[in-house]
């Protein structure tokens, strides 16, 4: 069995998102038989410009081919076709010339696949929204399987993906919340799809100590890790953590982990660290009293996986139903849809030890049941065999 | 079953939380009742960007942990303008509050039921036709059938036609025959 995994970039430096997750199942399954990489040369995901040489090379032990971009995206024509097929009356050719602009336009990927669709089993698509998903998956409709990491975006509903939905021989879902999203919008129960997700790599130990000192955080934090951006919801965090400050004196740090791409309030409390290696992430998670999450869309966030496997609770927002989803299915984290709930949410998780104690053992026994590699891996195996491929 | 009861400090809201079996739904909904009991402060419904900004500034003028208010005549400006604001405040809360952000969320989602909506309306329009069209194909169904019978019927008579035609030249061919025998006697 010889799987391709199609996604719009793939690298060691890439470490976020669907590429992350792709680079993540590729690594696990290269186990249980020839594993190989499909994908752009673009690094940048804003403009996709070619970035890493033509061809092949290997990656943590997996060959990668990758193919020029012929276009580089244009973001503000972009965002014109984007603002048009959104709140404009539209043809389906309006909807092919965004995703002409979407990108990461590679015709030599999709010429490549239509080529070589016999030295594949299945292709593993990454990502529904991109022109290599949308091409590939036309292009293999039968040994396809889409990964779509989708989110409650608008683009979601273009006729487009409704139709897309409809053409893959089986689906790996993030979680409960997109499947529903999904089969709902495009009525594709009839497709096999499996509730699959991703598994995380934990580091052997934690020590809270060790960040402390080395960043020189004193008493106790909430953390935040990812992308400080306002589509994640950062700005409303930062409102809402200095008039939780304000209304309750408390000695509570706000810790930020990741790019930013947002002004952040230059206050006492709170602290930017950029980004940081993986251990120094993790041992600020160990010493952290919750991990927050105030993004409005995700389709499954990796770190509030990792929070739980380290035994933290979350304190998410409510507006993402993923979240709130997986807090409500884990027992592990609570949520809020405004600044009156995040303030009762977050003074009793605070006020009360024995609460997060066991909010953050709930959310570890969901990951171990649910988000252990063994598992992920066999649930990948599941789907490929009901396929009828032999593992 | 071990069950606590927890107090918050400032509202002595009472949350009861069994421990050994926590429930984030009904946890939550206590989280939900005493937010709603407590509303904002007011001093943050004024602005709330301002608090972000005061933190960006280093916590000045309106930041709840900010320096001192400005003396003497700013200070007077100050009380005057939010004299004159004052009607205004219950605007300013509308926006200021999530309350706007939900509502933000709500045109939002009637921009897309209305989107639905048109695509509805289009779908009905070519079913409209497609109806059009399914009334022709059974017009035509029908014709073609009452075509077949007619032919049918009309095979049938000259099938009965031919047999006695058939008879007929039998009986031709016999009296052919016995009148040959006639004459040849």
């Amino acid at each position: 069995m010889k799987i391709a995994f199609v996604v719009q970039r793939y690298g060691l430096e890439i470490n976020g998102g669907a590429e992350l997750h792709c680079r993540w199942v590729a690594e696990h399954m290269q186990k249980y038989g020839p594993v190989e990489v499909l994908t752009s040369r673009a690094f940048d995901y804003i403009t996709w410009r070619d970035h890493y040489p033509e061809g092949e090379e290997v990656v943590n032990g997996i060959p990668v081919r990758r193919f020029s971009v012929a276009r580089p995206r244009n973001p503000e024509k972009f965002g014109r076709i984007q603002n048009h097929i959104l709140n404009d009356e539209h043809a389906e050719k309006d909807e092919l010339a965004w995703l002409e602009e979407e990108g990461p336009t590679s015709p030599s990927l999709i010429r490549f696949i239509q080529k070589h669709e016999r030295d594949y089993d299945f292709f593993i698509f990454f990502s529904y929204r991109y022109y290599h998903s949308y091409w590939g998956i036309h292009t293999v409709p039968h040994k396809s399987i889409l990964v779509p990491t989708a989110e409650h975006d608008p683009v979601i509903h273009l006729k487009l993906f409704r139709d897309l939905f409809r053409k893959p021989r089986a689906f790996v879902y993030n979680s409960e919340e997109e499947r529903r999203m999904i089969q709902t919008l495009s009525q594709n129960q009839d497709i096999t799809g499996l509730v699959v997700g991703v598994g995380t790599e934990l580091p052997p130990a934690a020590s809270a100590e060790r960040f402390r000192q080395a960043y020189g955080i004193p008493g106790p934090y909430m953390i935040y890790i990812g992308r400080i951006d306002e589509n994640k919801g950062c700005h409303k965090l930062f409102e809402y953590f200095l008039w939780f400050k304000e209304d309750v004196g408390t000695p509570l740090k706000l810790v930020l982990v990741g790019k930013s791409v947002l002004k952040i309030p230059n206050h006492p409390d709170i602290h930017h660290l950029g980004y940081l290696p993986e251990q120094d992430k993790f041992d600020a998670l160990s010493g952290a009293e919750l991990l927050v999450m105030p993004s409005f869309y995700e389709s499954l966030s990796m770190v509030t996986l990792e929070a739980w496997a380290m035994g933290k609770p979350v304190l998410a927002n409510a507006k993402c139903e993923v979240l709130k989803g997986q807090c409500l299915r884990s027992n592990g984290g609570l949520y809020y849809e405004n600044y009156g709930e995040f303030r009762e949410a977050l003074r009793l998780l605070l006020a009360s030890p024995p609460l997060s104690r066991a909010m953050g053992a709930n959310g570890r026994k969901y990951y171990f049941e649910n988000y252990t590699w063994e598992i992920i891996e066999q649930k990948y195996l599941t789907i490929l065999n009901r396929l009828g491929a032999k593992p | 079953m071990e069950r606590q009861e927890q107090k918050s400090p400032e509202t002595l809201h009472a949350v009861e939380i069994d421990y050994q079996h926590v429930d984030v739904s009904r946890i939550m909904e206590q989280v939900k009742k005493a937010a709603a009991e407590r509303p904002p402060a007011p001093s943050r419904s004024e602005t709330p960007q301002n608090d972000v900004t005061a933190g960006q500034a280093g916590g000045a003028a309106s930041g709840p942990g900010g320096g001192g208010p400005p003396a003497g005549f700013k200070e007077k400006i100050k009380g005057k303008v939010l004299k004159l604001m004052a009607p205004f405040f219950p605007v300013i809360r509308l926006f200021a509050l999530p309350l706007h952000e939900e509502l933000n969320l709500t045109n939002k989602n009637l921009h897309e039921t209305n989107r639905r909506i048109d695509f509805l309306y289009q779908r009905l329009e070519d079913l409209d036709q497609s109806m059009e069209y399914i009334k022709l194909l059974h017009n035509l169904s029908h014709n073609i059938v009452v075509e077949l019978t007619k032919l049918s019927i009309e095979h049938d008579g000259l099938k009965t036609k031919a047999r006695i035609l058939q008879k007929d030249l039998e009986f031709l061919e016999k009296r052919e025959k016995t009148l040959e025998k006639h004459v040849v006697k």
